[in-house]
């Protein structure tokens, strides 16, 4: 049997996401879908899996045309979907989360314990897995736990299997128990789409490849003729967009210096060092550690282990007061859940890290300099509202961030620290924060810049370092920071 | 023509405060609640000075006694606002009273009676210390909450059971008595009339709006129970921000305990301030304040006491059986959130 998507197309609003894209899977190969953030892949995936309906193009099964409206759908004619996110309940052991929602019950209504874990224990079999089915999930380790959702989805009757990005938060030894269940599936003739960033690994279980790049095929063929080069070029396009700025000399005293920093999980002796005047980026795919790393600068992850010096005085950073406190700023990854508090206003908001500062003899709230300081930076980076007290929602996702930029420039910090700065942020505004970052630098602030897009690391980093599973493989500057060099050593090429 | 368009006017200016001010129809509640009650008293009254003097009577008698369950609520808006809860301020009031009570005693066991301390400085040293007492309490709690990480709902349900159960097996032997100083506190008359307790609730209030509203400390307590990573992200410390929002709790509840000693003259160790933590979360709910933390005003648990105060004065005058009167709390409780609810879509 064969699963064929053919002349796919998909637009949110003006934005066309799939463009007449063509996908096929045989019966017992495993495909790399491939492509860089935004290409398209998940978008594809979710209209085979019957999470979202394509705007043009048909899905074929063994010849015989389908529609998916829901996921279930997709699920009784064999495809099952695993996401990122496991979709497994801690709390129940392996065989009730085998059958949650279908559960096998005895004539007096009560459930069937000993039916649900022999015949959890009959797939297991099949496909050589050691498990106890009366484990409780929560004591599994995470390769563990997707093999039990594969095994949920072939207890389905499922043939074919969409993958998405499997092996992102696994250490090397449960990836390859990860990939030698994906080879017991093959030989049994299931198909599985494998979407991935790791190139190696691609390498390593793939049969064949398919590259999406914004939202159009580009690519397809047998793995064992390209090689991860190849894919990398075929993922950015040949034509990497220029537009990096000049080589400076960095001459700036030293700001920032680690020295063998390590937590594990997470990072493992990481040394590095900044510079007054400089934007230094720290790049690669998610889950290498770099938002941990620096995390862990800003004391709100502790428990690290290594030396951590501030021009040139070692501190051990205990809390995020303190390295307020030390000069360093901090604009954390996911705006919504860290950078704002939405029952709050704007000028809060805007001001929340210099209350103490604020704060007069009398013990209250100097709120007229508040309002002038933050209007200050209003000014300074352009940032659009009607009122300082209308709430941090009523803005849009650019002028939200630039307001927690603003609030950490009010206290002039030494070491601005950037984590995926542009997120959810839409091109214009992009751009104006790039601007921002740069004359930052210009004033002498030593800024970090962590992002997984390599365009943003080349338009406004001096020089970057790109990390692979916890580790800084390289730095990049000058001419070899392209797109194509960084996603080689993103991908641990 | 022109009327009806002012008429208009003023009806969506109506509407527009019953969509965006949060208080707004909590205070059209209270209107209706105080309509209510005065009609229930009646205007059966031979002049209008004689109404009124019965009618004022009547406010100050329902303001005075709910101005220590009035002053737990203004500390319970902030331990919701941060994002907790208290169970225990019935328990430990009765354990600061306890302290208070074996100070003040002018038997022969009394504290300070036994090194001659008496009067005033005697009254004054056993408030402070039932101040800081409270205040220890409370930052027990808040460390319980912050370092120990547990659910505040848990933390102040154990210090509930622990407080009441010490307070009453230690002084099951003592029988203090209050001297008739001490009465003074709340039973001194202003202008010919016991107001007192009131005039403690209302600078209480007025303070702890200007904390809410215009200190570091207020507004990191808004912050963190909006969104505790974002907080700590930006320099807040949590931990310290939780454990003061509870030692507070503690210093207002002792305050109460004060006030219920010099007012009754004793303190029924077994039943004093049981069911205080549910009357007070219940003005802080009718005010407005977010279950969930990050939002609630000071001024909103003010009008919820109020509310609630109103509505059981008026219960008693039109006669509804005391113990239905609990129903109509309930009531009230879970309509105020519901109409909340519909302000929020």
């Amino acid at each position: 049997m064969k699963l064929e998507m053919n002349g796919i197309s998909k637009a949110f609003g003006q934005n066309a996401v799939l463009k007449n894209v063509r996908f096929h899977l045989n019966e017992g190969e495993i495909c790399a879908l491939l492509g860089e953030n935004g290409a398209g892949k998940s978008t594809l995936m979710n209209i085979l899996g019957g999470v979202i309906p394509a705007d043009q193009g048909e899905i074929l099964l063994g010849g015989v045309k389908q529609h998916f409206a829901t996921p279930a759908q997709s699920l009784n004619a064999g495809i099952a979907f695993i996401h990122q996110e496991l979709n497994l309940i801690n709390d129940l052991t392996v065989y009730e989360n085998m059958f949650i929602g279908r559960e096998l019950q005895k004539k007096s209504g009560l459930l069937d314990h000993k039916a649900m874990i022999r015949e959890t224990q009959k797939v297991f079999d099949q496909i050589g897995m050691d498990v106890n089915p009366r484990a409780m999930v929560r004591d599994l380790d995470a390769s563990y736990k997707q093999i039990v959702e594969i095994s949920r989805a072939l207890m389905m009757n499922a043939k074919f299997i969409i993958m998405d990005e499997p092996t992102t938060s696994l250490t090397d030894p449960e990836i390859q128990r990860v990939f030698g269940m994906l080879r017991t599936l093959k030989k049994q003739q299931v198909g599985i789409v494998f979407i991935s960033h790791k190139l190696r690994e691609v390498m390593e279980i793939c049969d064949r490849y398919t590259v999406l790049r914004d939202g159009v095929m580009v690519a397809q063929g047998a793995v064992q003729d390209v090689t991860t080069d190849d894919l990398a070029r075929h993922m950015v396009g040949h034509d990497v967009v220029s537009g990096y700025r000049e080589v400076q000399e960095i001459s700036g005293r030293e700001v920032l210096k680690l020295e063998n920093l390590s937590h594990a999980p997470y990072f493992e002796n990481v040394s590095l060092c900044v510079h007054a005047g400089e934007v230094l980026g720290i790049t690669g795919l998610l889950g290498d550690g770099r938002s941990e790393l620096f995390a862990s600068v800003f004391g709100s992850l502790e428990g690290y282990t290594g030396d951590i010096c501030l021009e040139g005085r070692q501190v051990r950073i205990k809390n995020t007061l303190q390295a307020m406190k030390l000069g360093i700023g901090y604009v954390p990854r996911n705006r919504k859940e860290n950078g704002i508090i939405k029952d709050m206003d704007i000028l809060d908001n805007g001001s929340i890290v210099t209350w103490d500062v604020l704060t007069g003899k009398n013990g209250l709230l100097d709120h007229k300099k508040q309002r002038a300081d933050f209007n200050a930076q209003k000014e300074a980076l352009r940032i659009k509202l009607d009122d300082v007290r209308n709430g941090i929602t009523s803005l849009s996702g650019g002028n939200q961030q630039k307001v927690v930029l603003a609030k950490w420039l009010t206290r002039n910090p030494r070491l601005l620290i950037l984590d995926n700065p542009t997120q959810g942020v839409d091109v214009g505004a992009k751009e104006e924060i790039y601007e921002i970052i740069l004359r930052l630098a210009k004033e002498g602030v030593a800024v970090v810049v962590l992002s997984s897009e390599a365009q943003e690391v080349i338009r406004v980093c001096d020089r970057a370092l790109v990390m692979y599973h916890g580790k800084v493989v390289d730095e990049v500057r000058g001419d070899r920071m392209n797109e194509h060099e960084i996603m080689r050593l993103a991908t641990g090429g | 023509m022109v009327t009806s368009m002012k008429k208009k006017n003023f009806f969506q200016f109506l509407a527009d405060c019953w969509k965006n001010k949060p208080l707004f129809s909590t205070g059209c509640a209270l209107l209706v609640m105080i309509v209510l009650q005065t009609l229930a008293l009646g205007f059966d009254y031979p002049t209008l000075g004689d109404w009124f003097t019965a009618w004022g009577r009547n406010w100050i008698n329902i303001l005075r006694n709910n101005a220590g369950v009035g002053i737990v609520a203004l500390g319970m808006t902030f331990v919701i606002i941060s994002g907790g809860i208290d169970l225990a301020v019935g328990s430990t009031m009765v354990t600061i009273g306890a302290v208070v009570m074996a100070m003040i005693d002018s038997g022969a066991n009394g504290w300070l009676q036994t090194i001659g301390i008496t009067g005033v400085p005697a009254y004054a040293i056993a408030i402070v210390a039932g101040l800081i007492v409270g205040m220890l309490l409370g930052e027990c709690t808040g460390l319980l909450v912050s370092k120990g990480k547990l659910p505040p709902f848990i933390a102040t349900l154990g210090m509930m059971k622990i407080c009441r159960s010490v307070t009453q097996q230690m002084t099951i032997q003592s029988n203090p008595t209050v001297p008739k100083g001490f009465l003074a506190i709340t039973g001194t008359r202003i202008g010919g009339e016991l107001i007192l307790p009131i005039i403690y609730w209302l600078v209480i209030a007025v303070l702890l709006y200007i904390v809410s509203k215009h200190t570091a400390f207020g507004r990191q307590v808004f912050a963190v129970g909006s969104n505790e990573r974002t907080s700590r992200l930006s320099g807040v410390n949590v931990n310290k921000v939780k454990r003061r929002v509870y030692a507070l709790m503690g210093m207002l509840v002792a305050v109460t305990a004060v006030i219920q000693i010099s007012r009754i003259g004793s303190m029924d160790y077994a039943n004093a301030g049981s069911g205080y933590e549910m009357d007070a979360i219940a003005a802080v709910i009718i005010g407005g304040t977010s279950m969930s933390g990050g939002k609630g005003s000071v001024v909103g648990t003010v009008l919820g006491m109020l509310i609630l105060a109103v509505m059981n004065n008026l219960l008693n005058l039109i006669g509804v059986p005391p113990f239905l009167r609990e129903a109509f709390k309930g009531v009230i409780v879970i309509a105020a959130v519901m109409l909340q609810k519909k302000e929020n879509n």
